[in-house]
C-alpha cells in the first residue's frame, strides 16, 4: 500500500496545484486554453461556484485532505496499519468521481466547451479512486 | 521527532511548494498575468483595418476587442467595457473584432452577422449591445434567428433587410477578415484587449479596469 500511498500523495499534490492555479487565475481576465477551447467559458460560468464560493476553492480542499491523509498512510507503523485513513481516501475519492463525472458532463452537454485543467482534476480524481483498494477487499 | 510530526511537516512543506508552483504558473507570460496592468506581448500589434469603432476618432487609447457574442465571458465584461468608455469619453475609443470561436458556440457567428447586418442599417452599436444584454435568451436556441429578428425590429430596422444581411456572404467575409486578424494578432481566448496595441488583461472588475487605462494614459 506504501507505494500507492506515494503515487495518490503525488496525484493530490498535482491538483493542489491545479486547484490553486485556477483559484488565482479565476477573474484575473481570460484564461487561455492550451489543449481544449472554452476555458474562460467553463471557469466564468454559472456552474464554476456554489453559493459564491468558486469550485476550485473545493477542489483545493479535497487535494489537501487526500494528501494529508496518503502522507499519514506513507509514514504509518507497519505493525500498526492506519486502515481507517485509506479507507476515507477510498471514500472521498469515490465521491470526488462522482463531482467530477457531474462536472465533466456539464462541461461536454450544457457548456459545450471544456477546460483542460478541469479533465486534469477529473483525470486524477479517477486514478486515485482506482488505485485505492476497495475497503472490502484487504 | 514524534512519529506524527514528520507527516505533519511533510504536508506544510508540500503545501508551501505547491502555493508556489501554482503561482509561478500563474505568472508565466503568454498567459493572462496576475497583475492585471501588466502586458504579456512585448511587441506591439498594429490592427490594419477593420473592427467596429465606438468614441472619438482622436482618442489617446485605442481598446481593441476581440470578442465572441456567445461567449459567457465577454458578456460578463460588455458592462465594465460600456462602463469604461463613458468614464473616459474623451481619452478612449472602442475597436470591436468579431471573433466567434464556432465550434463551441454554435450561433456565434449569426450573432456577429446580426450585428453586422444592423450596422448596414445605422444600428451596429444597438444590436452590439443586445446580443450581450440578451445572451441568455438566444444563446442555446436552436433557432436563434427569430430572436435577432425581434431585437432588429426594437431598433425599427427594416427586417426584411436585416434577414438578407444575416445571409450576406459580403458581411461573412467581413467577420472572417476579423477572425484572420485575430489569428495574427495571436488570440487564443475571448475576450481578448489590446490598448494601443499592447495586449492587456483585465480582471472581471470596474476597479481594475479604471487602473489599466490609467496606466496606459499616464505611460
Amino acid at each position: 500500500m506504501k507505494t500507492r500511498s506515494v503515487v495518490i500523495a503525488v496525484l493530490a499534490f498535482v491538483g493542489m496545484i491545479d486547484a490553486l492555479y485556477l483559484s488565482i487565475k479565476r477573474n484575473a481576465g481570460p484564461i487561455p486554453c492550451h489543449v481544449t477551447r472554452g476555458c474562460t467559458d467553463v471557469l466564468t460560468s454559472k456552474y464554476s461556484e456554489i453559493a459564491g464560493i468558486p469550485l476550485s476553492w473545493f477542489g483545493l480542499a479535497f487535494y489537501l485532505v487526500i494528501f494529508s491523509l496518503a502522507v499519514f498512510t506513507i509514514f504509518e507503523d507497519p505493525k500498526q496499519p492506519l486502515q481507517q485513513l485509506t479507507n476515507w481516501i477510498f471514500y472521498l475519492a469515490g465521491a470526488a468521481l462522482v463531482v467530477s463525472a457531474l462536472l465533466v458532463g456539464i462541461q461536454a452537454f450544457i457548456l459545450k466547451a471544456f477546460c483542460e485543467y478541469c479533465l486534469l482534476s477529473a483525470a486524477l480524481v479517477l486514478t486515485m479512486f482506482l488505485l485505492t483498494p476497495h475497503p472490502g477487499r484487504r | 521527532m514524534s512519529k506524527a510530526l514528520k507527516p505533519l511537516i511533510v504536508i506544510v512543506l508540500a503545501v508551501a511548494v505547491a502555493a508556489g508552483a501554482a503561482v509561478y504558473l500563474s505568472r508565466q507570460p503568454d498567459q493572462p498575468a496576475e497583475t492585471s496592468a501588466a502586458t504579456t506581448r512585448a511587441d506591439v500589434v498594429a490592427f490594419k483595418g477593420g473592427g467596429r469603432i465606438r468614441g472619438p476618432e482622436n482618442a489617446q487609447l485605442t481598446l481593441v476587442e476581440f470578442g465572441d457574442y456567445q461567449c459567457p465571458s465577454c458578456g460578463a465584461y460588455h458592462p465594465l467595457v460600456k462602463e469604461i468608455l463613458t468614464r473616459y469619453p474623451q481619452q478612449l475609443r472602442l475597436e470591436f473584432h468579431h471573433f466567434p470561436l464556432i465550434s463551441i458556440h454554435p450561433n456565434s457567428m449569426m450573432a456577429s452577422m446580426a450585428a453586422e447586418a444592423a450596422g448596414e442599417q445605422g444600428h451596429y452599436w444597438e444590436m452590439h449591445d443586445a446580443l450581450f444584454e440578451h445572451q441568455r435568451e438566444w444563446s442555446d436556441s436552436p433557432n436563434a434567428e427569430p430572436i435577432f429578428v425581434a431585437l432588429a425590429s426594437r431598433f425599427g430596422l427594416d427586417t426584411n433587410k436585416f434577414m438578407q444581411g444575416l445571409r450576406s456572404p459580403d458581411l461573412q467575409a467581413r467577420i472572417l477578415k476579423d477572425v484572420t486578424r485575430g489569428n495574427d494578432a495571436h488570440v487564443e481566448a475571448v475576450p481578448t484587449f489590446f490598448i494601443n496595441g499592447e495586449q492587456v488583461h483585465v480582471k472581471l472588475s470596474m476597479e481594475d479596469f479604471v487602473q489599466v487605462i490609467e496606466s496606459h494614459l499616464h505611460k
